[in-house]
């Protein structure tokens, strides 16, 4: 295709309105590009001046970007190549906040482009130990998009801008985790949730839905807001394809610790769907099936590292407390489940466990699980010993009403 | 065209030093630093293309008592046999045999 043509195209595209067609026609990996980068060999700025006004502003100027743009992606200038696509988002913007949603496929591809370019730029940058900040640059230009997006106010509500808001946000998170800098999100969330005239989120396709609520359950996550984050993980691993497996094995490597927290642990058929989770979780769940604090503990060593960088060894940690609890009730039901036991017993049986602590440590350790709900009953420390309550004495974990109130 | 538009494949490969200290952990594919939440191949698709189809009507993630096979929430076992159960009921008979136990005390 030559450069005429693609004018032409892109002019077609344009008059019937065809988002989609826009997208193809400016995505640099089309099988266009590489005719275009033939056809001029060094384009230029300058050199490609003559083109302007060969179509309605700012087309002219966006097609004059698109060449530039795969010239220096084919001549390996990540850099540039970044440069140029932010330019023609920018000439884009223009043109898609005088128009309506049918320029959101379009725009969706675009926002995608210049972040992979971003992507690219910086990964370049630093094997060439330059500084680049084309990621944080990629997300500035996102959230602009974003605010094109919720300003509209004259589509009609079937084609508003507006249908692009959650895709966009999400592409913007997608960027502040890329460079670690999860703290700006709150800005883009904040001016998200002060905006109440945009449709529910069940409205918007589910790759927005789920990739939004991801996001959303990863910051909860972070910020230690648990109850938040198993809700919005919980619905996003639900809506989200079955065929995108590595994005469900995404959501649950964070949700299967929050889940077993509260008292859900996943099911061997769950788990034999994502080997690599199997392999990471089953040592500590079987753990907490019986009771073996040991095996937790190594479980919890080998895996430190990996859980560390994966910011889930301090949810591991407290989940440890599932396994002392299976512990001391099969000390109780070893008793014939007795209401009164003595602290002395509960000691022994983590002496047994290869657990090494002091009396007054295992007695701080029941006061704990009766503290936190896991065991219903009361401590007496003159008599040193355990009453428990006549009925359900261990309720089941997934019972107990607040369970991350008292991490 | 061999570049761009490839994110989540990252182009890193060697990194020795940290490989050396990996050795003993199996690799945890998707995981790895460099991964990202993927873009989805489609935009939109209904119920039968994800977890919600098995449900049935459940409410996601209600457990195996609420209709939900993907997770238990009723895993205690009270005749689980180990050496930590024999070694757990020898203490007990000791602790009765020096007539201070909780049974005892029981009625």
């Amino acid at each position: 295709m030559d450069f005429s043509t693609y004018l032409s195209q892109l002019n077609d595209a344009l008059m019937a309105e065809n988002g989609p067609n826009i997208a193809y026609l400016l995505r640099p990996t089309s099988p266009h590009g590489k005719d275009l980068v033939k056809e001029f060999r060094n384009p230029t700025k300058v050199s490609m001046s003559r083109f302007e006004g060969s179509m309605q502003s700012p087309w002219d100027e966006i097609a004059i970007q698109y060449v530039l743009t795969c010239t220096h992606i084919a001549k390996k200038r990540p850099l540039e190549a970044f440069k140029e696509q932010s330019q023609l988002v920018s000439l884009f913007f223009r043109f898609f906040t005088e128009n309506h949603g049918w320029t959101l496929p379009a725009l969706f591809s675009m926002l995608r482009d210049l972040r992979d370019l971003a992507f690219d730029a910086d990964l370049y940058a630093k094997y060439n130990n330059q500084k680049s900040e084309c990621m944080e640059e990629s997300a500035r230009i996102i959230a602009k998009a974003f605010g094109n997006c919720m300003t509209d106010r004259i589509s009609p509500p079937n084609e508003s801008r507006k249908w692009g808001v959650y895709y966009v946000v999400g592409l913007v998170l997608k960027c502040y985790f890329r460079v670690k800098r999860i703290s700006l999100s709150k800005n883009i969330l904040r001016a998200l949730e002060a905006n109440n005239d945009i449709p529910p989120l069940s409205a918007y396709p589910r790759s927005h839905q789920v990739t939004y609520r991801y996001y959303l359950g990863m910051l909860s996550f972070l910020n230690e807001e648990f109850a938040k984050s198993e809700q919005e993980l919980t619905l996003a691993f639900y809506h989200c394809h079955i065929g995108a497996h590595s994005n469900q094995e995404r959501i649950l490597t964070y949700l299967v610790p929050l889940r077993i927290l509260k008292g859900h642990l996943p099911t061997t058929e769950l788990l034999e769907r994502f080997p690599v989770l199997q392999e990471l979780y089953t040592p500590f769940i079987t753990a907490i099936r019986v009771g073996d604090i040991s095996s937790y503990d190594k479980a919890l060593e080998k895996w430190e590292r990996r859980l560390l960088e994966l910011n889930l060894w301090l949810t591991l940690e407290k989940a440890r407390e599932l396994c002392m609890r299976s512990l001391f009730r099969r000390v109780w039901v070893a008793s014939e489940k007795s209401t009164r036991m003595p602290v002395t017993m509960f000691h022994s049986a983590l002496q047994i466990s290869g657990i090494d602590v002091s009396l007054e440590e295992a007695e701080c350790l029941v006061a704990n699980m009766i503290y936190k709900g896991f065991i219903r009953g009361y401590l007496s420390h003159e008599k040193q010993m355990m009453v428990l309550a006549q009925t359900n004495a261990f309720p089941r974990v997934v019972d107990r009403p607040n369970p991350y109130a008292l991490l | 065209m061999s570049s761009s538009a490839s994110t989540s494949k990252p182009t890193e490969s060697s990194k020795p030093a940290e490989q050396q200290k990996q050795e003993n952990l199996p690799a945890l594919g998707v995981l790895e630093e460099d991964d990202e939440f993927e873009e989805f191949a489609v935009a939109d698709w209904d119920d039968s293309q994800t977890d919600l189809a098995h449900l049935g009507g459940a409410a996601p993630g209600a457990a195996k008592s609420g209709g939900d096979k993907l997770w238990e929430d009723n895993w205690d076992d009270d005749d689980i046999e180990d050496e930590f159960s024999v070694q757990l009921r020898n203490e007990l008979a000791k602790t009765k045999g020096t007539g201070n136990g909780g049974n005892a005390m029981e009625h």
